[in-house]
């Protein structure tokens, strides 16, 4: 749910541990994730403001919009711009980011714009100088009292075009590392970039929220009406969220793009989530109810009485012995009056099998002494 | 007539290389091996003893979860209560740091929630048509229950360990981030393992090599996929001719999957963590304990050296679970009863039943 990963942002990291990092994931079926990380920033921006968060300022690193843009977004969000200079840096990577304009300026055919918010940078390539510019505008936010603060990252993606994998996955993991960055979180999309990219940026984040498109690949096919409708503003909002323990949350949400911004409501139909590859073939519950434990100290167990002293009595996979034998003298002793009588016809059966000894290779369960 | 050496086959192994009493961090593992423990009790009894000296043993971590450190931890703190040099390489900036949050051998006191647990079996009653020819059912993992000379203790993680297991000499830390290629790492492995080579005489002491991480993301030599294979099968090569254990754990969804599967050849022993979700009601009804399990751990392989046998567990999925947040704990997993199964095959009882003197038992 987006609350929660708004929350785990505003309360941060824990002594000794990582910032918490979140990952914003968007394909080209639902490309919204742009509204997303606004929406993320603009909700940590009114945490740092109300104070309830563990960091007192962000720093926007913005490489697809102008840092303007930012200011007029939180502007319209009713966030409060004017002090702005307290809470908020811009490191602007989108208005020269390898330094053309510098050179066109030199030929003299542009003239230079200076701009108060931002700090503009000038080579996105070099990732260790950004990672410092990046410390020092958190460094300025804070000022000299000990404190933490956030970073966004506009597009890893932008990121991507001019660096290498193992070059941002180092600067990302040193943010994270920094004793006073408290919460990152960056943007993705993912099917400009090979599977490799996503697992590398997943690993390294402690939330991943991904936007996926309304009807899985599991509903099959849909009409052509509402396979248009899906290029509406909607779609589903998944997140993995990893926690301390090692469990990880799963949540989805369904969200909605309005004029204002992008708002969230739980999920209409529940997906069933069923982890059948996780769980392997188990053994069965082994473990008794104490009504069953009593009545298991009750039996008395085949070879335990073995000692007792009663003749041991082979057991033989027909009636017992004693009630055969019994039986048996009681139809001998029948017969024998009735063949006293012999006025009526008798059936005189004796069963064959009553003859035969007992063969104990026959069967295993013959040696049960029961 | 109790025995004491449960023999397998005619033969006896001249066992001329036995560790001695005086190092209780070895022990004699099957098929003539010596081995050490993992630090990790269940574990030790899974794999028939701990792990064998001079093997690899490899753990695919999950990139949703962090298990695999406990596993290392667990690890580290056994060779370190053992005074067995160590060798731990981590792709962060100070790996030293990481040794303070090893854990602590549980005091004797807690040690018996555990005891309650054999003493239980004793108590079981075996119907067996044999009973009258054997003595009691020996247990080979009693032993002194000295706890510095145990041979595997049970770690408190939330105790850390003490300083003086800490400050020796033989406990080495390398930080594999910063090296554009894998050239310290190996350097250092080398130096390590030379003075642990092995030789005909009675081994006195093991060696232990803890890599955390090997492929992650930030470390420069990420991409150089065959430099890692290779560096893996030195160590490998390095390790069968010393007396040392090297655990090393990685992330496989980070390699690609050929070099994943190559990775996982190397390995004479390979386990793999997994994270669970979290309030899963389908698998809470599906398994019972759910609520106490932090994740999976799944035995792929097991070392054998010394023999063609392969070891077949009984199960090669255990959930991990820590036991009043402190004690790592490994456990079969248990299908929770399912309505309506297995009826069937108890119907056809009527006739066995009358003979019975006692109600309840069916067949």
């Amino acid at each position: 749910m987006a609350e929660s990963i708004c929350r785990t942002l505003r309360n941060g990291r824990l002594e000794g541990e990582h910032a918490a990092a979140l990952t914003i994931k968007d394909t080209i079926a639902s490309p919204f994730g742009f509204d997303v990380f606004n929406h993320v920033l603009s909700q940590l921006s009114s945490f740092i403001l109300a104070g309830k968060s563990q960091s007192r300022g962000v720093v926007v690193v913005a490489f697809t919009r102008s840092p303007s843009f930012y200011v007029d977004l939180l502007k319209r969000r009713g966030i409060d711009v004017d002090a702005s200079k307290k809470w908020i840096r811009i490191l602007d990577c989108y208005t020269d980011p390898v330094g053309w304009k510098d050179m066109l300026i030199e030929c003299g055919s542009l003239s230079q714009e200076a701009s108060t918010t931002a700090r503009l940078c000038k080579d996105v390539r070099d990732l260790d100088k950004m990672c410092s510019s990046i410390v020092e505008l958190g460094n300025g936010l804070i000022g000299q009292v000990k404190g933490h603060f956030s970073v966004a990252i506009d597009s890893v993606s932008v990121m991507l075009r001019h660096a290498s994998m193992t070059s941002i996955a180092d600067l990302l993991n040193n943010l994270r590392g920094h004793d006073q960055v408290s919460s990152i979180f960056w943007l993705l999309h993912s099917e400009l970039h090979e599977v490799r990219v996503t697992a590398v940026l997943e690993y390294m984040s402690s939330m991943v929220a991904s936007l996926e498109p309304l009807n899985c690949s599991a509903n099959g096919q849909r009409s052509e009406l509402e396979r248009v409708s899906l290029l509406g503003p909607k779609g589903k909002f998944h997140v993995r969220l990893k926690r301390r323990n090692g469990r990880v949350r799963v949540m989805y949400e369904e969200f909605y793009l309005e004029h204002s911004g992008i708002n969230f409501t739980s999920l209409s139909s529940e997906d069933g989530l069923v982890y059948q590859g996780l769980v392997p073939k188990v053994q069965f519950n082994l473990q008794l109810s104490e009504k069953e434990r009593d009545d298991r100290a009750k039996v008395v167990l085949p070879f335990e009485h073995q000692g007792i002293g009663k003749p041991i009595q082979i057991y033989d996979g027909r009636k017992s012995l004693t009630e055969s034998v019994n039986e048996a003298t009681a139809v001998s002793t029948e017969t024998l009056q009735t063949a006293g009588d012999s006025s009526n016809g008798e059936i005189i059966y004796f069963r064959d099998s009553d003859d035969e000894m007992p063969d104990s290779d026959e069967d295993p369960d013959d040696d049960l002494d029961i | 007539m109790a025995r004491t050496n449960p023999r397998t086959s005619s033969f006896s192994r001249n066992l001329s290389s036995a560790p001695s009493s005086q190092s209780p961090g070895l022990k004699c593992g099957p098929n003539g091996t010596v081995v050490v423990s993992s630090g990790i009790p269940d574990l030790d009894k899974i794999l028939g003893g701990g792990f064998p000296l001079g093997s690899l043993v490899m753990v695919m971590e999950d990139a949703e979860a962090p298990h695999h450190m406990l596993l290392l931890r667990n690890f580290m703190s056994q060779g370190l209560v053992h005074n067995q040099p160590l060798l731990y390489a981590s792709p962060s900036k100070d790996p030293r740091g990481f040794l303070g949050t090893l854990p602590s051998p549980a005091s004797s006191k807690d040690d018996k929630s555990r005891d309650r647990e054999p003493e239980q079996e004793k108590g079981l009653r075996i119907a067996w048509q044999y009973k009258k020819y054997f003595g009691e059912n020996q247990n080979n993992f009693d032993g002194n229950r000295d706890c510095s000379h145990q041979y595997c203790n049970d770690f408190d993680l939330r105790k850390p360990l003490e300083r003086q297991f800490l400050s020796g000499q033989h406990v080495d830390c390398v930080s594999i981030q910063d090296s554009p290629n894998l050239d310290t790492i190996r350097d250092r492995c080398a130096t390590f393992l030379n003075k642990l080579s092995r030789n005909d005489g009675s081994i006195t002491s093991a060696g232990r090599i803890a890599i955390q991480s090997f492929c992650a993301p930030q470390c420069k030599y990420s991409n150089m996929e065959w430099d890692m294979l290779s560096f893996i099968r030195f160590l490998k090569s390095m390790i069968q001719s010393a007396n040392a254990i090297a655990v090393l754990t990685f992330p496989p969804s980070l390699l690609s999957p050929s070099f994943s599967k190559r990775l996982q050849h190397m390995a004479d022993t390979l386990l793999s963590v997994r994270a669970i979700p979290d309030e899963d009601k389908d698998m809470a009804k599906l398994l019972t304990g759910y609520q106490d399990m932090v994740g999976l751990l799944n035995v792929h392989k097991v070392a054998r050296i010394n023999t063609q046998v392969p070891l077949i567990l009984e199960a090669t999925t255990f959930s991990i679970k820590l036991q009043k947040h402190r004690f790592l704990v490994l456990e079969c997993l248990n299908q929770a009863p399912v309505d309506g199964s297995s009826g069937t095959s108890y119907s056809k009882s009527s006739s066995c039943s009358g003979s019975s003197k006692t109600g309840t038992l069916d067949f």
